[in-house]
């Protein structure tokens, strides 16, 4: 049971930061700017707020640095995401490679000020963060194993964050005008929505939400931030696509791609697995076969915004 | 004719632009990757800002003496590049020579000659060269360029298919018994009273192979002499040298399984393993230099004495002392590999009794397994005739 219990706790490190950068991405999305930046944008929110650890240390430590960390990593996020919107909204530019442009910068960028500031690229910080068991619910028999402890104050936001995703997304005027800018912008516009002003709110939101991914990753991760998140903004896209653009989707989409990413990485210490004999690469390959394998499938009736990757042009009506 | 003479023209200005692309891509300014290239001044270095200035001041005269190469890592890499790049800059400061590092733009031979072309064209006189990467590329540019001094750390020139090994009089190739540190990490591991050990490496380089395999003979030799029932290992490349939730993941799920310490064996892996290692509340050991400071997990580092050795090489060379032609070996017994104890967080595991094992390898009374040539890990630890360790190969 033990096992069961380790492996799930250690789903969550893989599945939390890939659920929170995917919903970013989906805010994106769904109002009509493909965000291929995630992943630079990850950088940045892990390098300025895993700074602000570092610097802090001493005088901050355990969950109000962590949490001040989160929300330095969504303006940082939100920040960075914004030449991305200027470019793509009022700049008109292609959305990739605007998205590129920002992928390219922001490790560069992380590494020459890690090091005018200190010397090396490596940027350390002593994680005080863990919860070993939540007070009062870490008690609770088999829940409490499975999601109380041995956690983040980081896994309760990312689920806060899908709830208030749903609900703002599917539950809010906001919502339905962002939806609707991501469909069908003209008709949108048509009836007094201001589908600049809807696109800056996506892709800010994306930025602010792949920023705390970025920050949410590398803790448990390291001991000290080398400029990379190792890939995973990228496999964000897929678990975004996998999930179809549909936050409840995604956190499936996300736990999947956890749990399978945590059993290739793991199984050498379960038992049951071990004694199998199959070949890790098999476990490391059965999400990206099933993503193309669901692909296959949805792709005649995509999810996907329509309008997405199309500069919003008032004029052509 | 007209519109055929402007092609022309357009054409030749295009394959201009495309060559001008290739060199001037050397000097940009310095980024990040590694596949990138760059050439980096000393100035952003992991060095002393004013120091630096005087580094460049004198560069204007005859450019900079001391060059480094670096491979796929950066300076910074808290390992070998570092290690290295420690070495000269010390040397340098000493002596006021004018240092610099250059990162080539490819993990290809080709790059790599084309940096060090760099390197000697920018007034370098010795080249410094950490990694069994550059083994080509030192064959090649020995002899192209005799007047400039080379040191290759961790391998021996050769051509591209290894026919031919040949060590000009102007390189000296060092290498390091990596097994003997990792011998003498595996043996101070056991002696201490732990009984299940893991081994976590990078890619399967043979430095990386070398220091497994000593671990494991190391931790063996120990259990014998204690008179232990079973020492368990397990043993796993991970394939890359980034810290990644994977790495984490694996070595979490050790250390929930039972394995006490674990021999992170290849930059970032290191540290995924520490991240591990805190939350499981286990122990660490680090790996080529002290990596004490990283996290408390870590009780102590098989080290190589880099720094020491490539220090040692560029002295020589000023001192018209330099060991060209051949390969020096640094081990226990030149003290180029050993445990930081200083900083070691050992329970039983005395100063002495690494006096003593340490003489015992300096001496030649132990000997280490450390043949590489064997690509499968199962068939060369079952070479080794282990007495007591079980070691449990992952792939």
């Amino acid at each position: 049971m033990n096992i069961v219990f380790s492996v799930f706790q250690q789903t969550m490190f893989f599945t939390i930061p890939l659920l929170i950068v995917a919903l970013g991405g989906m805010f994106s999305e769904r109002s009509g700017i493909i965000n291929i930046a995630l992943e630079g944008i990850m950088i940045m929110g892990a390098f300025v707020s895993i700074l602000f650890i570092n610097r802090t240390q001493g005088v901050l430590s355990g969950q109000t640095q962590l949490i001040l960390a989160v929300v330095i990593a969504a303006i940082a996020g939100m920040l960075f995401s914004l030449f991305h919107a200027f470019a793509s909204i009022n700049m008109k530019a292609d959305q990739t490679i605007s998205g590129t442009a920002l992928n390219l910068f922001a490790p560069a960028f992380a590494i020459f000020v890690a090091r005018i500031l200190q010397g090396v690229q490596q940027i350390q910080f002593t994680n005080t963060f863990r919860i070993e068991s939540v007070p009062v619910l870490g008690n609770i028999p088999i829940i409490g194993d499975l999601f109380f402890k041995n956690t983040y104050i980081t896994t309760y936001i990312g689920i806060l964050i899908l709830i208030l995703s749903t609900i703002v997304l599917y539950k809010t005027k906001f919502g339905l005008r962002l939806r609707a800018c991501g469909e069908h912008p003209q008709a949108a516009d048509s009836v007094g929505i201001n589908v600049y002003k809807m696109q800056y709110a996506g892709v800010l939101i994306s930025g602010a939400f792949a920023g705390i991914g970025g920050l949410v990753f590398v803790i448990p991760t390291s001991t000290n931030f080398n400029a990379t998140v190792a890939g995973y903004g990228f496999l964000a896209l897929a678990v975004l696509i996998f999930g179809q653009w549909h936050p409840v989707r995604i956190l499936f989409a996300s736990f999947f791609f956890g749990l399978m990413k945590t059993i290739a990485a793991s199984y050498s210490g379960i038992p049951v697995l071990a004694s199998l004999g199959v070949p890790s690469y098999i476990y490391k390959m059965v999400p990206y076969v099933t993503t193309l394998v669901v692909l296959v499938f949805t792709s005649k009736n995509s999810q996907a915004p329509r309008a997405e990757g199309i500069p919003y042009d008032k004029g052509a009506r | 004719m007209k519109k055929k003479l402007l092609s022309f023209v357009l054409a030749g200005c295009m394959i201009a632009s495309l060559t001008a692309c290739g060199s001037s891509s050397k000097t940009t300014e310095p980024t990040n990757d590694s596949s990138k290239t760059e050439t980096t001044e000393s100035t952003d270095a992991a060095t002393d800002t004013k120091e630096d200035a005087v580094a460049e001041g004198e560069a204007s005269a005859d450019g900079y003496e001391l060059a480094l190469v670096t491979d796929i890592g950066t300076i910074d890499d808290k390992s070998f590049n570092q290690g290295a790049w420690e070495g000269v800059v010390q040397y340098a400061k000493e002596s006021g020579k004018s240092y610099k590092y250059y990162q080539p733009a490819e993990k290809t031979t080709d790059s790599y000659v084309e940096t060090i072309d760099l390197a000697i064209e920018g007034g370098a006189k010795v080249v410094v060269c950490p990694g069994y990467l550059f083994e080509e590329a030192v064959f090649i540019s020995q002899d192209k360029y005799t007047d400039v001094k080379f040191i290759l750390l961790d391998g021996e020139p050769h051509n591209a298919d290894y026919s031919e090994y040949k060590t000009a009089d102007n390189t000296m190739a060092i290498l390091f018994q990596e097994d003997e540190a990792g011998f003498l990490a595996g043996y101070a591991a056991v002696k201490d009273g732990y009984t299940k050990l893991g081994f976590m490496g990078g890619m399967a380089v043979p430095a990386v192979i070398r220091f497994g395999y000593g671990f494991v003979q190391g931790a063996d030799y120990a259990a014998s002499e204690l008179g232990l029932d079973s020492v368990e290992i397990s043993y796993h490349y991970t394939g890359g040298f980034d810290a990644t939730p994977e790495v984490q993941t694996l070595a979490a799920s050790w250390y929930g399984a039972g394995t006490e310490v674990i021999f992170g064996c290849g930059g970032g892996v290191g540290n995924s393993v520490m991240a591990a290692a805190e939350a499981n509340g286990k122990a660490v050991i680090g790996v080529d230099v002290d990596q004490s400071p990283e996290s408390d997990t870590v009780i102590t580092s098989a080290m190589k004495k880099l720094s020491v050795s490539v220090y040692d090489g560029i002295k020589a060379v000023y001192d018209n002392a330099f060991q060209g032609g051949k390969t020096t070996t640094f081990t226990a017994a030149n003290d180029g590999v050993g445990l930081p104890m200083e900083t070691s967080k050992f329970k039983t595991f005395s100063s002495d009794d690494y006096d003593s094992v340490f003489a015992k390898l300096a001496g030649g009374e132990i000997k280490i397994n450390n043949d590489t040539k064997e690509s499968d890990t199962n068939a060369a630890v079952g070479a080794f005739g282990l007495k007591v360790a079980k070691v449990n190969v992952v792939q």
